[in-house]
């Protein structure tokens, strides 16, 4: 059985406006989303920005509220449980955030805030708290120094260390990694991406990578899942994701990814027109507006999700 | 905790100011002023209200008029020869104290003995006065000054450095000391700076704090609060809320300026701090906290407030200065500071010296405040640049 698995997840934010405040409309950010995850597997996430995947892997963890759906974790479902019975897997499932600079509370150190995390859920005894702290310092790669020092003292890159060390504090088997290398400089995400692999070697870590970046994802995860505009659009194994990808989408966001090689000519299919608004969702396919091989049908009818070859769901009316 | 804040960012900043340092030097000492006022050192309350000489007597640097010197001449021995000449002239001249300084003969046969030779010279020198004559008369001039001596042995030498500055500053219309009025007030000023900026910061940090983090009708609430509050004209409020203290038991206290105060005070920190917690909340240090499984409590105590200090302190400064100002219109009006003395107070009371071109008390009070305000204003101007982090 998969450690997590989620079904029909929706997540839809009301608009309020006009005089009494009144629901005028709602932007649908995640609409049915059901994708699961192996124990110690990487699921990427990938998508352009505003498709919906953050606030889909904040749904999960209950950072934010799902308006429908149901998630089940190791058996045991989890959107029906009340906040203060949600502990238990507060341990289980952490976060690392996107942006080094705002997830890091700046008054408090190193040592303060994996301090106040291990004590709060007593991880350890008190009298092993500033060994495990120090032992936590160095797994993620930061010197013994970095202990006293306040976040605003260290770069990016040892920042996203630091909120990497706090998510490990609690001992989670499942970390959501909410585009954690975005922020970074390319040399300094190769770094972080590499503690993660290691990270995820050694404590036998299952992850949910959210990515923009295919690359980066092709890279790291095992599997795809490819979102646009809140539903998934196609998932896929990561091998050879080239050759695999079938869905037109997943295709242009391949080709837009430059190649090193200045013979590559390829024949670039660069996407024309704008996503259509999350506000007003379309009737049929969400990406019949920009698709190129779209026909008559994809206007009309919403593609369903359907497997297509070994383990590879695709939701698309052309494709074979 | 204080080994880190002083190792802060920020607080290095503030020291490498130097005109922040200066403005802190000088805060220091009214600081220090008021601490000892208020343990009872230097001034006390009735010592404000006590004659030390003759009615506006001019302070240091300003040389007297010839006819102020003999209207002084005049106080100083009739204050003696009245006590010396009334039905119990024991008791009279026992009682003469200008601030330390006593009669220096205590029998008062021997004191009418002393003076009358002396009142023969005064009346002399003021009809010479009077009659335009007394620069033509090259005798006159070291005449006064002899009497003025004469008049000086009469009383013993002022006592410690508080008798000695008593004078410094010059006297008001019943004689009390400028210096020592304007002095005290520092006390009656600080006091009402302190309470009413640490109250009214309080209040706004605990509801703008909440009305942010809880929202829904905890914030509706609190906004309606406010905005409320911040419609009605401020003075305007202040004096209903002085005025309706007149007559309760807490008149002629501080109380009423206090309650005026921290009622119309709190608007702004509230404000401030409402829309930082709105920003902050939303961080993602505090969604990583709640992923820990923090609680709600937690999260605003100890995450989020904290880093609102900064405009607390800044706040905090810009009150206190507003307290003291407004104290001063207050009492202007009659609705503030009663029965003690306070820059307000002896700025009402100057108006009518003004009139007759003595300044001593307005400058005294004004010079006083002004001092104390703009060293704030530096200061809260440098705490801005030093503790807001959004400042490099």
């Amino acid at each position: 059985m998969a450690l997590l698995e989620v079904h029909d997840l929706v997540k839809h934010f009301p608009v309020r406006g006009g005089l009494l405040n009144r629901v005028v409309g709602r932007v649908h950010a995640v609409n049915g989303v059901s994708f699961s995850v192996e124990r110690g597997d990487i699921l990427g996430i990938v998508g352009e920005s505003g498709c919906g995947k953050s606030t889909l892997g904040k749904c999960v963890i209950r950072l934010i509220e799902p308006t429908g759906g149901s998630l089940t974790y190791d058996g045991e479902e989890l959107f029906d449980l009340r906040h203060d019975e949600l502990m238990p897997f507060r341990r289980k499932m952490q976060i690392i955030f996107q942006d080094p600079y705002s997830s890091l509370n700046p008054r408090l150190t190193v040592k303060a805030l994996l301090k106040e995390v291990l004590a709060f859920h007593r991880i350890v005894p008190r009298e092993d708290l500033d060994a495990r702290i120090m032992e936590l310092i160095a797994q993620v790669g930061l010197r013994p120094e970095a202990a006293d020092k306040f976040p605003h003292e260290f770069s990016g890159g040892q920042r996203q260390r630091i909120g990497i060390a706090r998510a490990l504090a609690l001992e989670p088997e499942f970390i959501i990694a909410d585009e954690p290398v975005s922020a970074l400089d390319v040399s300094i995400q190769a770094q972080v991406l590499n503690l993660m692999m290691d990270l995820k070697r050694d404590l036998g870590l299952t992850l949910l990578f959210i990515s923009h970046d295919l690359k980066v994802i092709e890279h790291f995860c095992d599997c795809v899942v490819v979102m646009y505009l809140g539903f998934i659009v196609e998932e896929l194994s990561c091998d050879e994701l080239h050759e695999r990808a079938l869905h037109p989408y997943t295709k242009a966001l391949l080709g837009a990814n430059p190649v090193n090689d200045p013979d590559d000519a390829r024949d670039l299919t660069v996407l024309q027109g704008d996503v259509p608004s999350p506000y007003d969702l379309p009737k049929g396919c969400p990406f019949a507006s920009r698709c190129p091989v779209v026909e008559d049908r994809c206007r009309e009818e919403m593609p369903p999700l359907e497997e297509k070859k070994d383990g590879q769901r695709v939701a698309c009316f052309v494709v074979e | 905790m204080m080994r880190r804040f002083f190792r802060s960012r920020g607080v290095r900043k503030l020291v490498r100011d130097r005109l922040a340092m200066v403005a802190l030097g000088v805060i220091s000492i009214y600081l220090a002023l008021f601490f000892m006022m208020w343990c009872g050192f230097l001034v006390e309350k009735e010592e404000t209200f006590e004659r030390v000489g003759a009615n506006t007597e001019v302070g240091f640097f300003e040389e007297p008029t010839i006819e102020q010197r003999l209207l002084y001449l005049e106080f100083y021995l009739d204050n003696l020869y009245s006590a010396a000449d009334s039905r119990t002239p024991e008791a009279s001249l026992a009682a003469i104290d200008l601030y330390g300084r006593l009669p220096t003969l205590t029998d008062p046969d021997a004191v009418i003995e002393r003076i009358d030779p002396l009142w023969e010279v005064y009346d002399e020198l003021v009809e010479l006065y009077e009659d335009d004559a007394f620069s033509d008369d090259p005798e006159s001039l070291p005449r006064l000054e002899e009497l003025e001596a004469e008049a000086a042995t009469l009383y013993t030498e002022p006592e410690g450095l508080m008798g000695r500055l008593a004078l410094a500053l010059g006297t008001d219309r019943q004689g009390r000391s400028i210096f020592l009025r304007a002095l005290y007030s520092i006390k009656i000023a600080v006091q009402i700076g302190l309470v009413c900026a640490l109250i009214s910061v309080a209040i706004g940090t605990i509801l703008g704090g909440a009305a942010a983090f809880f929202g829904g009708v905890v914030d509706h609430v609190i906004v309606w609060l406010y905005s409320t509050f911040s419609a009605i004209p401020y003075i305007v409020l202040l004096m209903v809320l002085a005025a309706m203290f007149l007559g309760s038991a807490f008149e002629g206290t501080l109380v009423p300026v206090y309650t005026a105060f921290c009622m119309t005070f709190w608007i702004a920190p509230c404000r401030v701090i409402r829309g930082e917690v709105m920003k902050l909340r939303e961080l993602e240090y505090v969604q990583a906290a709640t992923a820990v499984g923090f609680g709600r409590g937690r999260i605003l105590l100890k995450h989020i407030i904290p880093n609102t200090t900064h405009l607390m302190f800044i706040n905090f400064s810009l009150l206190f200065i507003g307290a003291i100002k407004a104290e001063v219109i207050l009492s202007f009006l009659n609705l503030g500071v009663k029965n003690e003395p306070s820059w307000g107070v002896m700025i009402k009371q100057a108006t009518q010296e003004v009139i007759s071109g003595f300044f001593w008390q307005i400058g005294a009070a004004t010079v006083f405040m002004f001092v104390l305000v703009l060293a704030f204003n530096v200061l809260s101007d440098a705490l801005q640049d030093a503790f807001d982090p959004k400042h490099v």
